[in-house]
């Protein structure tokens, strides 16, 4: 029949529907050659040819959603419905997940890649819609490593063009705190340790604001942030019962894992509260320490903005001026406020001047001084000597033991197998 | 080869910076008109800008001319300065301006000597280092410029030939000469002017290619070579270390090799040389080609804290801070392109750079944006 392809032998259009056995077959009429011959046919040219050709081969791939993407969207769905997410983020992820998958790079890519994108997906799902999820629980449910997390998430942002916010802080601090099982009686937390959710819940709040605001929260990890701020407000509410329990069993009580570098961040949380509590006249005279600090926590939060204004003054003109400043002006501007105090303290006794507020990073003295690199003169095109070129060469001798020494040890390395 | 140069602009910066004008050499039967012209423009500039005496910003009086001028005497020895005529004009708008007329003391003591490439070797290409860029071995260029204005100054339009002698050796025998001339400094000034308070980036690390051009048997120059590592298993290439500059290398088995390490790009070239040249001693034929610096990282300290959580805020196109993952915010600058990585404490590092002036470019730019958010 005309129009419907050529023979590949001779070329004639005089192809002829004919059935053999049941199984359908064109057949060119003028040579015999047998064109197509029921689904058997391996090459794209057949297509050409109208015959038929195999899936991978034929367009329908980029029509239909392939297997491999259909797994991966049906994990992002199972994600989402772990995280117990609001049922618009599963679209959104969703839509997410199909858009990388167009980039052939994402496409030919392994399967714990593809793993880990969906992960991605999720979170920058979430990240968008403020809701607090953090990269460690997302690689822990995937059980991803945290670097080749990273590495994705990074390549699909920059892949995708996505506006990404940041974590947001306050949503973390809610749902974080409200991991903590403390609010209710059980065997393994007693009476004593049991606590009101919002009342640690704003607590908690306002020493992560107070964090933030003395740099202790820029540049690190926000959650040991939280965890220390949490174990601070918990003991303040109750300090009387509650200094005896370190931030590891409080953690092991609550039931929830200990960052690492929490115990840090509760150590400057700490100094940052002392330097605090030494512009309160009545704390002054306390001589608090870290322990005893906790019991006033609730004082300092209340007046946290004026007294930060006054226990730290501004640490980048200082250290621009690098010392130039004489550091008495600050005392100076107290003698007032000690004239006026009632309680009539001695002379010696005035608020510690100013702290520098700079990040604990800048107030470490640096490990070791780093010396201005000599100004160099070389310009690239000197001669080079042989000698100098001499020294890092074998001599012969040196070549030969080193040989020896070498064919040994394949000795003895394959030794241990006798026959 | 040097792009084509602004004569507009140089000329008035050159003329501004010279001294009392002599008249225009009488010679004029010998030069061709366009010749004539422009000896006449320079004239007629220098007249006008007698009033307005620029301060002699040295990194522009740069005019090009010298260069291209050099270049091609570098290049065509033989037919440099007896056709006159051709190289004038072939070179470029300023190859045509004779500086015969100036005074010795301006070219040879004015330390802001016009950039030339003495580099008539094939394989050390400048296309690493643009012309307007820092060249390495001033001081034998300058010697070479020297040498070739008093030999100008001699003459008037016409070189004579006996000068080409003199000048041809001169960029190959850098250190015969007495002449000690100022390290050039070219037309982008190589150091940030005090805008940003004098915070100057260090180069902390180059990363340079080299190729070899010879098959080379690693397993041998692993048994030859004292500071060499070879291990096939973990990676298909030798490791070796030089101590001065300290520096180290990837060899391959297919002759390429990449140096680490260097401080400086003359420092980088220095190190690749000496590699090349303790393979060339294990006996194989290496030669030096295509030298290229294919990345530079500096660092500095603006010295005061930055909020980085306000700079990812107004920066979201180009940032990317996720405390979660790194501690340092990721500032992908476009123009130049060059990544900065930024840290609470006020220390930036610069990476990406092929040139050294991206790099101080980079800090200018990043400099305001940072100050703006010094305060809490």
């Amino acid at each position: 029949m005309p129009g419907r392809g050529r023979c590949p032998d001779c070329g004639s259009t005089e192809l002829v529907e004919d059935s053999h056995y049941s199984q359908s077959q064109l057949v060119c009429s003028d040579c015999g050659c047998v064109v197509t011959e029921g689904v058997l046919t391996t090459t794209f040219s057949d297509e050409g040819n109208l015959r038929e050709v195999t899936y991978s081969r034929s367009t329908g791939e980029n029509e239909q959603i392939s297997r491999s993407q259909q797994r991966g969207l049906r994990r992002v769905r199972d994600l989402c419905r772990v995280l117990q997410l609001p049922p618009t983020f599963e679209d959104t992820a969703v839509a997410y997940y199909q858009q990388a998958y167009r980039h052939s790079g994402i496409r030919a890519a392994r399967l714990q890649k593809k793993e880990v994108l969906v992960g991605c997906c999720v979170l920058i799902t979430c990240r968008q819609h403020n809701w607090p999820l953090t990269m460690g629980a997302i690689c822990t449910l995937l059980y991803a490593d945290l670097d080749v997390f990273s590495s994705i998430y990074m390549q699909i942002v920059k892949l995708l063009g996505l506006d990404v916010p940041s974590l947001c802080l306050a949503e973390l601090v809610k749902t974080y705190c409200s991991s903590f099982k403390l609010f209710q009686a059980s065997p393994s937390v007693p009476a004593k340790y049991v606590e009101d959710k919002e009342k640690m819940l704003s607590r908690t709040l306002q020493l992560v604001e107070l964090a933030n605001e003395t740099w202790l929260v820029t540049g690190r990890h926000p959650l040991p942030v939280i965890t220390a701020a949490t174990f601070l407000a918990w003991q303040s509410l109750q300090p009387a019962d509650r200094l005896s329990c370190s931030l590891a069993r409080f953690c092991k009580l609550a039931n929830v894992d200990l960052p690492y570098p929490a115990s840090s961040r509760l150590q400057e949380l700490l100094a940052v509260l002392l330097r605090m509590a030494e512009q309160l006249a009545w704390l002054r005279v306390l001589r608090l320490d870290k322990r005893s600090v906790v019991k006033h926590i609730g004082d300092l939060l209340q007046h946290r903005h004026s007294l930060v204004r006054l226990a730290f003054r501004d640490g980048t003109a200082e250290v621009e001026t690098r010392g130039k400043e004489p550091p008495a002006w600050g005392q100076g501007q107290r003698e007032g406020e000690v004239g006026n105090n009632s309680l009539g303290l001695p002379q010696g006794k005035r608020p510690a001047s100013p702290a520098l507020l700079l990040p604990p990073c800048m107030l470490k003295p640096p490990k070791r001084i780093c010396p201005a690199p000599p100004v160099s003169t070389v310009t690239g095109d000197e001669n080079i000597s042989d000698s100098e070129i001499e020294q890092y060469l074998r001599t012969p001798q040196e070549v030969r033991d080193f040989q020896r020494a070498q064919a040994a040890r394949q000795a003895a390395t394959s030794v241990p197998n006798p026959p | 080869m040097a792009s084509a140069p602004r004569p507009e602009r140089d000329l008035g910066l050159l003329a501004g910076c010279l001294p009392p004008y002599p008249p225009p050499p009488t010679t004029v039967g010998l030069l061709s008109m366009e010749q004539q012209e422009t000896y006449l423009e320079l004239y007629l500039d220098q007249c006008a800008a007698q009033d307005d005496l620029a301060p002699p910003r040295s990194p522009l009086f740069n005019p090009v001319v010298p260069y291209d001028m050099y270049i091609l005497n570098a290049s065509n020895p033989d037919t440099a300065f007896n056709s006159n005529p051709e190289v004038k004009e072939t070179s470029g708008d300023f190859s045509s301006v004779d500086l015969s007329f100036l005074p010795d003391e301006v070219t040879q003591e004015n330390k802001d000597q016009p950039v030339i490439s003495s580099r008539h070797e094939t394989e050390e290409s400048s296309e690493s280092q643009s012309p307007q860029s820092r060249l390495p071995s001033p001081s034998e260029q300058d010697i070479g410029l020297g040498l070739n204005s008093s030999s100008l100054s001699n003459s008037h339009s016409q070189l004579h030939p006996g000068d080409t002698d003199s000048v041809r050796p001169s960029p190959e025998k850098p250190n015969s000469d007495s002449l000690s001339l100022a390290p050039i400094t070219p037309m982008t000034p190589m150091t940030p002017v005090s805008e940003c308070c004098g915070i100057v980036p260090q180069l902390q690390n180059i990363v340079s290619t080299v190729n070899l051009a010879c098959k080379l048997d690693l397993k041998k120059i692993a048994l030859h070579a004292k500071n060499a590592e070879y291990n096939p298993k973990r990676f298909a290439a030798v490791i070796m270390r030089i101590r001065e500059p300290r520096t180290t290398a990837l060899i391959f088995s297919s002759g390429k090799m990449v140096c680490t390490g260097a401080k400086s790009e003359e420092q980088s070239r220095l190190a690749a040389r000496k590699y090349a040249r303790v393979v060339q001693k294990l006996g194989f034929p290496a030669r030096f080609l295509d030298f290229k610096i294919q990345n530079m990282v500096g660092s500095c300290d603006v010295r005061f804290p930055i909020r980085l959580e306000g700079l990812v805020l107004t920066h979201q196109q180009f940032s990317s801070y996720e405390p979660e993952l790194f501690p340092g915010l990721i500032y992908r600058m476009v123009k130049p392109r060059i990544v900065l990585l930024i840290f609470v404490s006020g220390k930036v590092v610069l990476t990406g750079a092929k040139e050294r002036s991206e790099i101080y470019e980079a800090f200018e730019n990043i400099y305001p944006i940072l100050k703006g958010f010094k305060k809490a």
